[in-house]
């Protein structure tokens, strides 16, 4: 059951196992990361540690519709591995098909997160902010409020569940508690690390791994006309970023103008970012910065899905001030001050998704252990 | 070496003269020598005579008097050293503390998280900590940049303080050495935002002109322009006295409500960039074709 990309850097993870096995006697055997010695190593809460069970287990509750009032809807539903784990959707539609009011976001290096959601500082752990799929109400998503007790029932009387958690959770009797799904879904999320993409095989060493384009892209990207960087920087080409090793978690929420409703920054009246959270009229409109890690194959784009392209995120929002500015509200006032705007050819627009093409990971959207274990194809 | 570090402040109470060792250096650790001394050297951010403090707004700043609220100030400090009466200087030896300073390299961080500064955090670090030679110093030196050779190493797998996002460059071109951010967004600034187009003035500087070998590597030479400031104060007692970094003084021959077209915001120390020349000059730096002006952002004041 080897990922490719495992398999690359095996020799290392070897290492590291054998060491743990003739230090420790009685060893709970070492998670080993999958991902490149040179990615920062994740932070796990201290009641969460990392275990190869409870990822195995955690992976098929992410894949089980029955996690949902009328079991149509799975975690998976809204986050599709081919999509880096997205939906392809402008906004998510809940199990009544109420849509919501904002994108699916990526799984992608989810790990490394400061904060969760798509402008809540107060969501700093997957296992909080998976209470919010599972069982909110406005709007309503896996629609599971209230029906906890039912969720543990079925989880009991599964064939194969009971024997999942009981490996998962020694410590805890292997107890099969909403607590203990949480964990485990959420450990399984954080082995969703992708660092193999192109542009990481450039940046290591691999000179043919980029078109000419694609660094002409990476000049356009990580220059200051554009700006792309200020807030899309670091190894997860975000200012949200928590890795082992950092004094202090970043976070960065910032309003792109997007919108401008009434000429003095407004967003839409039902979704004011971050200002809905904190209260501050000063957070008006702002939102986390997504990672870009995998975006070519994330659109539509923005918290609500409103601009289908890369193309029309370059050319009609970052190039013009903010998309306000031609839907004819003028540019927001309250916009982050790296929203200049700026010229640029359309031979350049091309670079730049050239460039951000190359941040696409394949082996990330088609390695088999991120895949439904239920589907698992013999080999 | 940990469990000595965290006592230290113990064993420093009962030592009147201070003649302890401090912790670790890069290259190990200093065993305890009575020919040292602790230094700390305070920094403070101002504009003008009024305290810097994020949240609040300041009144006629730059060279068209514009209101201002801050959103950064942080900047990289390197090369401490004191100075002798007669310009000779002993450097400081940081302690190495895993979050602030590594090698000769300190951040110092004077944004609290809190008003426009909402994308930093609350920790701060307004005090360089280290040791030094006993002497009589009357003077200070430090240089305001990160040193060449941890300037383009991979922040992926760089120490702290190096790996605060915030203050990353590009990998080509660096560090931020210097991150000073206005918004002139807010309140009554508003209408002049919409006039103008600018809705805030922020001042990154980092080497620029680095020209990269491969993409496994940053350069393996200077920048064309490396920008980075050697800071001297003549008068510094560093038991009395703070080294202030003026927000009015870095700004002081700008107009903040306009951003030239189709140039970075603000100023991101590219060459060309008119909005650049005062804010360059101010930190004593060559820009273009103007040669440096003594730097007038950084002085001394009694604390």
């Amino acid at each position: 059951m080897l990922s490719p990309a495992l398999a690359r850097w095996l020799p290392g993870a070897l290492a590291v196992v054998c060491v743990g096995s003739v230090l420790a006697a009685t060893p709970p055997a070492p998670f080993v990361w999958d991902k490149p010695a040179w990615a920062p190593t994740p932070v796990v809460p201290s009641n969460n540690p990392m275990d190869a069970a409870k990822v195995e287990l955690g992976r098929a509750l992410f894949y089980d519709k029955r996690l949902s009032r009328d079991g149509t809807m799975a975690c998976a539903t809204c986050h599709r591995q081919e999509l880096a784990f997205t939906d392809g959707q402008r906004v998510h539609i809940g199990v009544t098909g109420e849509a919501g009011i904002r994108s699916s976001m990526t799984l992608t290096n989810v790990a490394y997160l400061s904060s969760y959601t798509w402008a809540n500082p107060l969501i700093t752990s997957l296992e909080k902010q998976m209470q919010i799929p599972l069982f909110s109400e406005h709007p309503l998503e896996m629609g599971m409020v209230g029906r906890e007790k039912q969720l543990v029932e079925m989880l009991s009387q599964d064939p194969d569940y009971p024997q999942q958690f009981a490996l998962a959770f020694p410590e805890d009797d292997g107890r099969i508690t909403k607590g203990n799904m949480t964990k485990a879904i959420a450990s399984f999320e954080r082995t969703l690390l992708s660092f193999d993409s192109p542009f990481d095989r450039y940046k290591h060493g691999d000179t043919r791994a980029l078109s000419a384009a694609a660094k002409r892209g990476e000049a356009l990207f990580f220059g200051e006309r554009l700006e792309c960087y200020h807030c899309h920087g670091g190894v997860n080409f975000t200012d949200n970023n928590k890795q082992q090793g950092q004094a202090f978690p970043e976070v960065g929420f910032h309003n792109t103008g997007l919108y401008n409703e009434d000429g003095q920054g407004a967003y839409k009246p039902w979704d004011h970012g971050l200002r809905d959270v904190t209260a501050k009229p000063e957070d008006e409109g702002a939102f986390r910065t997504p990672t870009l890690r995998n975006v070519a194959v994330t659109a539509p784009y923005m918290h609500d899905g409103s601009l289908p392209t890369l193309g029309a995120v370059i050319l009609r929002h970052y190039a013009v001030q903010g998309h306000s500015a031609v839907a004819g509200k003028g540019p927001n006032p309250m916009r982050s001050e790296f929203i200049q705007g700026f010229k640029i050819s359309h031979s350049e627009v091309n670079d730049l998704i050239a460039f951000l093409n190359s941040l696409t990971d394949r082996s990330f959207l088609t390695n088999p252990a991120f895949s439904d274990p239920r589907k698992r194809t013999p080999r | 070496m940990r469990s000595l570090f965290r006592a230290l402040p113990l064993l420093l109470m009962s030592m009147p003269l201070s003649g302890a060792p401090i912790g670790q250096n890069a290259a190990g650790t200093s065993p305890p020598t009575s020919a040292e001394e602790i230094v700390h050297i305070s920094f403070a951010g101002s504009f003008g005579d009024k305290p810097f403090a994020c949240g609040q707004y300041y009144e006629g700043v730059g060279s068209n008097g514009a209101t201002v609220t801050p959103s950064d100030l942080r900047f990289f400090v390197s090369n401490v050293a004191l100075l002798a009466a007669d310009g000779t200087p002993t450097p400081v030896v940081l302690e190495q503390d895993g979050v602030w300073q590594y090698r000769s390299l300190a951040l110092i961080d004077l944004e609290d998280g809190t008003g426009g500064c909402r994308n930093g955090n609350a920790a701060m670090h307004a005090e360089i900590s280290g040791t030094v030679a006993r002497g009589n110093y009357t003077g200070l030196r430090f240089t305001l940049g990160v040193p060449f050779e941890l300037d383009h190493i991979d922040d992926s797998t760089a120490p702290s303080p190096l790996n605060m996002t915030a203050m990353l460059w590009s990998w080509q071109n660096g560090y931020k050495f210097l991150r000073a951010e206005v918004s002139t967004r807010a309140r009554q600034a508003r209408s002049m935002a919409k006039a103008t187009g600018a809705v805030g003035f922020p001042v990154h500087v980092g080497s620029t002109g680095c020209a990269s070998t491969g993409p496994n590597s940053g350069p393996d030479h200077e920048c064309k322009y490396p920008n980075r400031t050697v800071v001297t104060l003549p008068a510094f007692d560093a038991m009395k006295d703070t080294v202030v970094f003026d927000m009015s003084k870095l700004l002081g021959r700008t107009d903040l409500s306009r951003n030239t077209q189709q140039t970075a915001p603000g100023c991101m120390s590219f060459p060309s960039d008119p909005d650049c020349i005062g804010v360059m000059q101010a930190l004593g730096l060559v820009y273009g074709d103007l040669p440096a002006k003594p730097q007038v952002v950084f002085y001394a004041r009694e604390k």
